[in-house]
């Protein structure tokens, strides 16, 4: 079915991309091992820098207000924006051949290699100010800043709830239930679970088990267990909302063919009532096709106490690049996107400096019912290492377990998968 | 003078190979035996050393049937791509006659495989989209409601249903190939065929077919290697899914990499799936050589 041309074409592409990178790993030290040059305009806030951005959309339009706005506050500096695509993977490339732009968004790496690659952000004089001083912290030293954090809830269209009748947003499990049972009645889909594309599933495999787990380190202590997923631990209990969803036809109609741009539109027009996810969602919603007023934002009622936890979690952090010659520069301009320039207003995050405050309604009014945030903690290194070992994909997890009809032997076969990787990665 | 001729004939012939050679080296050459010592390592993506696990990873891969047993899901792309061939035999012999408009036919049937394997991809999400998409409301309308499906929600159909794509993008490029190898049979041998009395089935089974023989094999080969690598319509379409059931070995090597940062274990992969493309290759130059014979 396929031509010599297209896939040899990708087979050779896919091979000398992984072979690539191998070939360069040895030059990205030297530089690393040089320490670090400080900038070699010694801290004058002046030179071109380059930031490397993954919000394709913003180049040619906000980001060319960032740059005139940046130079009118240092005008011996100047900034321009890369973006690209597929930002972890082709960041990682570039480090590893030792040549990355001035500041980038760090990608996934584990924290005691971020000493190799980035300079220390210390001297900026935030980290008391701001979430997640520890997540891309490495022997008490700052590396990296998040560009903003999120939280994750229900986003629900007001107009789809008043048409249902439900005057107000659960609160309880059963509450929850309930409404979703009234708009199913008429003829709304309750939640958008957009399944098909699996992503979007990462809620209930991590964010809400976080949250019933009252743990910030729930992820991470898997390492401490050859069986992390129970049908009545945390991620049993997450999981088995969504699969009660589902059974009872709160999702969509057929799961296995849901379509996330359309979705979004559904969600505006009406046509679905919610979604759980990030906050980062909602200006997309909103540009969707409805007014900000007929959109809203609330925490998942995981049970029936009336008091939620939801999870507080950092975005991408702004990494200044160690072999920068603008060092100071670099340093300025990432002061300057979290102070100044407004990018949180922009993408809907809740700001990462702690006296900032949200900028977007929605997220008012999320914390108008009194969720208990709890501050996302770093991954540990271990745990990855499992994860990656044992090829668990967090998403995959709910679908299976959604999908089958034994939920128990989707867990059972995990967490034999776990056990194996475990064993390895502890010996 | 011829001396100084011959000389100067070297020189140049050195000149235009050499950076051709040189591109090839360093993109194909280089990178493919980087690509087999890192599949006996376990680099992770960026870190600067690496340590040497020796067959550790090709035994992981043969022992593991997460990885292995995906190879499964792609038995629906070579039944499809068996079915392309035969189609695309067809069509080259109908639009080898003189036919009207056998122009624009030709160009019919090649334009999907123009267009950018994505797009296509991102298309069929439309036409298989259980509630809104084209085919169910096609079957809808002709009143077949039985035969709606979700035609990438169901375990047991969701790659018949990719393979059939495939099989649709393809059938062009097969058939200009076919066409090509039909317009090289010497015409005077129908002629001759005719006189002798053959009908049109007869010097197709006994004419066509076996000066066509080398180029089906070829098609063959590249059906096959093709079905062994297929990416980018589940990629797009399913991720894999649904619950990894149209996950493809080639999906899950880029997995490996990327998203597990098992850069080692990817590598392996892909040399795996070299060599099976070797494989078949032997396998099907020594059953057609051997029928040759006899």
């Amino acid at each position: 079915m396929k031509k010599v041309t297209g896939y040899m074409l990708g087979m050779l592409m896919g091979v000398s991309l992984l072979a690539g990178c191998g070939g360069k790993t040895d030059s990205a030290d030297a530089p690393a091992q040089g320490g670090t040059n400080a900038s070699a305009n010694g801290g004058e806030i002046i030179g071109t820098i380059t930031f490397l951005t993954n919000r394709t959309d913003m180049v040619g339009e906000v980001y060319d207000d960032y740059a005139k706005r940046f130079k009118e506050k240092y005008p011996n500096a100047e900034v321009q924006f890369e973006a690209i695509t597929d930002l972890d993977k082709t960041t990682k490339i570039r480090m590893s051949s030792g040549d990355y732009p001035d500041v980038v968004l760090i990608p996934t790496i584990p924290n005691s290699d971020l000493p190799k690659y980035f300079a220390p952000l210390d001297d900026l004089g935030l980290a008391d100010s701001i979430y997640f001083k520890e997540f891309k912290s490495y022997e008490d030293k700052l590396y990296g800043i998040s560009v903003g954090a999120t939280t994750t809830g229900i986003i629900y269209n007001k107009q789809a709830f008043k048409d249902a009748g439900i005057t107000e947003v659960p609160r309880t499990l059963d509450e929850f239930y309930a409404a979703s049972k009234k708009l199913k009645d008429k003829g709304i889909v309750p939640l958008a679970s957009n399944f098909k594309d699996q992503w979007p599933l990462y809620p209930w495999s991590s964010e809400v088990p976080t949250a019933i787990a009252n743990d910030a380190q729930l992820n991470n202590k898997r390492s401490e267990t050859d069986t992390p997923y129970t049908m009545d631990n945390a991620y049993g209990q997450a999981m088995s909302i969504i699969r009660e969803m589902n059974q009872q036809g709160y999702l969509e109609p057929d799961i296995n063919s849901t379509n996330w741009e359309q979705s979004k539109k559904d969600i505006a027009t009406g046509k679905f009532a919610m979604a759980m996810l990030g906050n980062w969602a909602i200006p997309q919603v909103i540009d969707s096709g409805t007014e900000s007023d007929n959109i809203g934002f609330f925490p998942l009622p995981y049970d029936n106490s009336g008091k939620t936890n939801v999870t507080l979690a950092p975005d991408w952090a702004y990494g200044v690049n160690k072999n920068s010659e603008n060092i100071a520069t670099a340093k300025a301009f990432v002061k300057w996107m979290l102070e100044d320039s407004g990018f949180d207003e922009y993408a809907g995050f809740i700001p990462v400096l702690k006296d900032k405050k949200p900028a977007v309604d929605q997220l008012n009014e999320f914390n108008s019912y009194e969720p208990v945030y709890i501050e996302a903690a770093a991954d540990d290194p271990k745990t990855t290492d499992i994860v990656n070992k044992a090829q668990i994909t967090k998403e995959a997890l709910v679908q299976e377990f959604v999908l089958a009809s034994n939920p128990q032997s989707v867990l059972d076969k995990y967490n034999k998968a776990w056990a194996k990787a475990r064993k390895d990665v502890m010996k | 003078m011829s001396g100084s001729y011959k000389r100067q004939r070297v020189i140049i012939l050195i000149a235009f190979l050499a950076i051709p050679l040189l591109l090839l080296g360093t993109f194909s050459y280089y990178p493919a035996a980087k690509l087999l010592y890192l599949s006996f390592t376990d680099w992770d993506g960026i870190s600067s050393t690496v340590e040497f696990l020796g067959l550790d990873n090709y035994r992981e891969i043969f022992s593991n049937p997460d990885l292995f047993g995906v190879f499964l899901h792609q038995i629906p792309y070579v039944l499809g791509g068996i079915l392309q061939n035969i189609i695309a035999i067809t069509f080259a012999v109908i639009l080898n006659s003189r036919i009207k408009g056998r122009n624009l036919f030709r160009v019919l049937l090649f334009v999907p495989y123009i267009m950018n394997g994505v797009a296509v991809a991102f298309m069929f999400q439309y036409v298989f989209d259980t509630n809104n998409g084209s085919l169910n409301a096609l079957l809808g309308n002709l009143g077949l409601y039985n035969l709606q499906q979700s035609w990438l929600g169901e375990t047991s159909l969701v790659n018949f249903s990719l393979a059939s794509v495939s099989m649709w993008r393809y059938v062009g490029y097969t058939m200009i190939i076919y066409l090509g190898a039909l317009q090289s049979i010497p015409g005077d041998m129908y002629e001759a065929a005719t006189i002798d009395g053959a009908n049109r089935f007869q010097s197709f089974w006994h004419l066509t077919l076996p000066s066509l023989s080398n180029v089906i094999q070829l098609n063959m080969f590249l059906t096959l290697s093709g079905a062994l690598a297929v990416f980018d319509l589940p990629f797009v379409l399913t991720k894999g899914g649904p619950a990894g059931a149209s996950e493809t070995f080639l999906l899950k090597t880029t997995e490996t990499a990327f998203t597990f940062n098992n850069y080692g274990l990817a590598s392996a992969m892909s040399i795996v799936l070299l060599g099976l493309t070797i494989v078949i290759l032997l396998v099907q130059n020594l059953v057609l050589r051997r029928r040759g014979r006899d």
